[in-house]
């Protein structure tokens, strides 16, 4: 039962029925056998490929198996809350006891229905998000009783805005400047009052039980994920796409299963470690990812041209809030208190964020910390610094970024593109040319 | 005889205790590894209390000397090491929060300049330790030659500042030292013999009251606060300050730039409110802030950001409490 806003629609034009249900079935239709596709290619790319992927396959399916629990559970009164940004305290969600799905479109058709609100100078995965509310495409949006809206870039600060013609939008102010005082202070307040919305929202009261409960389960889900992460630093058991598709599963995924099938991967490759069991040549090129965020199903063209490429190249790490960054930092409690557990949850949510929106005395030092310290810790032998046209912040780094990376002589390739498969023979033999320039630096 | 006996008793339960907790701290070191160093901490902190115990009581004269010289020699390569691990008066501190934690009672924060001007005015709160029974001798000379002798031995010199080292250690080791005497009872605090011994009675005794009602409160709120400005810490930290031994520190913290996001989380568990490990950028933290308790090296969540080093030896290093598989870890690239 969605709540039918009735204020007057300020941004989002009004689209007959017949021809949003037409336009739904058209993008469905073609997501599903996208959906199909690129996990066929990631069977393929793998013959061998892990059995506990299995389920991360089905979990794939965003009209599937999670759609139809999510619904289930809102049934017996849950409530779904969700989100567009790693900002959004999912602990605090869970303490509540609702459900957390991050919201943020991959579909590339949808932001073409979008280009009809915004122009198409703005960042597709807005435009793609706003084209997937109008046609009513994505499951987790549509299922969602709030959405948590964290103003970050400035796509993301309107997209609230435009969303909210139809659903409830929560905003949640960012302080630009991470690293001091006052800004945790703010941002602790925007955490409590965040707090109290989902509580009002739940009729569940946070305590300081659900709480412990909550975190100490996203401590055994970031344990899980570590893990994972860790197999990836050596040489190769798993492939990047699939260990990304895990990695992005967990934001819409049920996060007790999730951890349980987690393990059960880590615990097969470990074996398969053991039996020097390489998905591939442990030659291969070793690519970090970094920049715009990469959704699930449809923005998945980078990593499969990557990994499927002559020469191909593994995805070894990446510096993305799709991807390592979701579960990287934990919520580091002192003290059980309730006030300790929210000033934990305050400062695990702000000061170890590397998201470019933000700028300090240093710049954005901790973001460059993260990859020099990722690329000697993964052994990234080139990475690749992935824009979608339209994300300015991603963009701008780009050159701090590069010249932090020359200093220890790791190639970056500056990979920009669009919401579109019409490039892709175009992306391929750039992606290609940069494999082949790390093969020589490697033979040399 | 039954005065012995009960001594006995109590001694037998004391090391039952210790015993007890023990075997506790190697459970909680496999099973809870956000907190087994500060368990640890606390049980070698009782057994330190013990120990001393036992210093004192056997010979009060010559193991004295013993310990002012080990302590001495010990500061120079340890830093504030003793404050955190083993001071008595420390540990009262953290049983109270210990208790505050089970009350699920929120700590405050003394607000951050206080902290700091505490921290560099501690030096003056030792000068004042060190020339009150002078500027009182000088205002209200002591009646007779004998008392004037011993005081003037209490003052003499350079081993003045040891005897203000052993003062937070004595009453809570040894209770009938203790001076603040209340009806029968003898409550034996640190610092408050030398408020009373310089004070005339009746103001001596209420200051040494007000000064025992601060401290335990304060430090039922705030964690360690008298630790920010403790003269026996000062007078530590001061040896390390001498520019012959600046080399010598063989404890303490590392930070490894690249590895730390910035989390803050050093920063908000630290019991001694220090902000360098955070602010640092990275290599060895300077400050005699930190009593290197290890908390923030136990708390941090990312591998290896944080260390404890021992002769430039890692013997502690962060991310214990989300270990991964050790295996995945161990490996290298082939
Ligand atoms: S806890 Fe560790 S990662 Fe976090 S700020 Fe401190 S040193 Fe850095
Ligand atoms: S900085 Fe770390 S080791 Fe030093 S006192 Fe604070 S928590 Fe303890």
């Amino acid at each position: 039962m969605s709540k039918e806003k009735t204020v007057e629609r300020r941004y989002l034009p009004e689209i007959s029925q017949k021809e949003m249900a037409e336009l739904k079935n058209t993008v469905k239709t073609a997501s599903q056998k996208i959906i199909a596709d690129n996990i066929e290619r990631m069977k393929k790319a793998d013959p061998h490929r892990p059995e506990a992927m299995k389920y991360f396959d089905d979990i794939a399916n965003l009209f599937g198996r999670r759609q139809q629990e999510i619904q289930a559970e809102k049934e017996r009164g849950k409530k779904v809350i969700g989100y567009m940004c790693l900002f959004a305290p999912t602990e605090l969600i869970l303490a509540a006891d609702a459900i957390p799905v991050r919201v943020n479109s991959g579909w590339y058709d949808t932001s073409k229905v979008g280009d009809r609100v915004v122009p198409v100078e703005v960042c597709p995965v807005i435009r793609s998000t706003i084209g997937a509310k109008m046609i009513e495409l994505s499951p987790f949006l549509e299922q969602s009783d709030a959405l948590i809206s964290v103003l970050t870039c400035d796509g993301m600060t309107k997209l609230g805005e435009i969303l909210s013609d139809q659903t409830t939008v929560w905003g949640m102010n960012v302080p630009r400047v991470k690293d001091s005082n006052q800004s945790l202070r703010f941002w602790s307040d925007e955490i409590k009052h965040m707090k109290a919305q989902i509580e009002s929202l739940t009729g569940n009261k946070i305590t300081r039980k659900s709480l412990k409960e909550a975190i100490a389960n996203s401590h055994r889900a970031t344990k899980a994920f570590r893990r994972l992460q860790d197999l990836r630093k050596a040489n190769p058991v798993i492939l990047g796409r699939d260990a990304m598709l895990v990695n992005q599963a967990y934001s819409w995924d049920d996060q007790k299963r999730w951890t349980e099938k987690t393990e059960a991967l880590c615990a097969e490759l470990e074996v398969r470690v053991q039996q020097k069991d390489w998905v591939c040549s442990p030659d291969t090129p070793r690519i970090m990812l970094t920049g715009t965020p990469m959704f699930w199903p449809d923005n998945w063209k980078l990593p499969a041209l990557v990994e499927e490429g002559s020469p191909s190249g593994v995805i070894v790490a990446d510096e993305q809030c799709s991807g390592e960054r979701i579960l990287n930092d934990p919520v580091g409690v002192d003290e059980w208190s309730m006030d300790d557990m929210l000033n934990a949850i305050s400062e695990r949510y702000l000061m170890a964020s590397t998201c470019p929106c933000f700028t300090s005395k240093d710049g954005n030092e901790d973001r460059i910390n993260w990859l020099l310290n990722k690329v000697k810790e993964s052994n990234v032998q080139g990475v690749i610094y992935y824009v979608i046209r339209g994300c300015m912040l991603y963009a701008m780094e780009y050159s701090r970024v590069k010249k932090a990376l020359d200093k220890i002589n790791i190639p970056v390739y500056y990979l920009d593109t669009e919401y579109t498969r019409e490039d892709v023979g175009q992306l391929k033999t750039r992606v290609e040319a940069f494999l082949e320039l790390l093969n020589a630096r490697v033979d040399f | 005889m039954a005065g012995e006996l009960i001594g006995n008793i109590l001694t037998l339960i004391v090391l039952a205790g210790l015993g007890a907790a023990g075997v506790l701290a190697v459970i909680l070191w496999k099973k809870n590894r956000a907190s087994r160093v500060s368990f640890l901490r606390f049980v070698i902190q009782a057994v330190g209390l013990a120990a001393l115990f036992f210093l004192f009581a056997l010979e009060p004269a010559i193991p004295l000397l013993y310990i002012l010289i080990a302590w001495f020699a010990a500061t120079l390569f340890l830093g504030r090491f003793f404050c955190g691990w083993i001071c008595p008066f420390a540990f009262i501190m953290d049983v109270e929060s210990v208790v505050r934690r089970a009350l699920k009672i929120r700590h405050r924060l003394l607000p951050e300049k206080l902290n700091v001007a505490l921290h560099k005015g501690r030096y003056l709160i030792l000068a004042a330790f060190l020339l009150l029974p002078i500027a009182l001798w000088v205002v209200d000379p002591p009646p007779n030659t004998a008392s004037a002798v011993m005081m003037g031995q209490l003052l003499a010199g350079p081993f003045r500042p040891y005897s203000i080292i052993i003062d937070p250690l004595i009453p809570p080791v040894v209770p009938w030292t203790g001076q603040l005497i209340l009806g029968d009872i003898n409550l034996s605090y640190p610092y408050v013999g030398d408020i009373v011994t310089f004070i005339e009675a009746t103001p001596g005794q209420i200051l040494a009251l007000a000064f025992v009602a601060v401290t335990l409160i304060g430090a039922f709120f705030i964690r360690r606060v008298w630790c920010r400005f403790c003269p026996a810490g000062a007078s530590i930290a001061s040896l390390n300050q001498f520019k012959a031994f600046k080399g010598v520190p063989l404890l303490y913290i590392d930070k490894d730039e690249e590895k730390c996001t910035k989390c803050g989380v050093c920063k908000r568990v630290c019991p001694a409110q220090v902000n360098e490990v955070y602010e640092q950028k990275g290599g060895k933290i300077n400050t005699s802030q930190c009593m290197l308790c290890a908390r923030c090296v136990e708390m941090c969540p990312y591998k290896d950001a944080l260390k404890i080093k021992l002769a430039n030896k890692t013997v502690f290093e962060s991310r214990n409490w989300l270990e991964p598989s050790i295996e995945s870890e161990e490996r290298k690239i082939e």
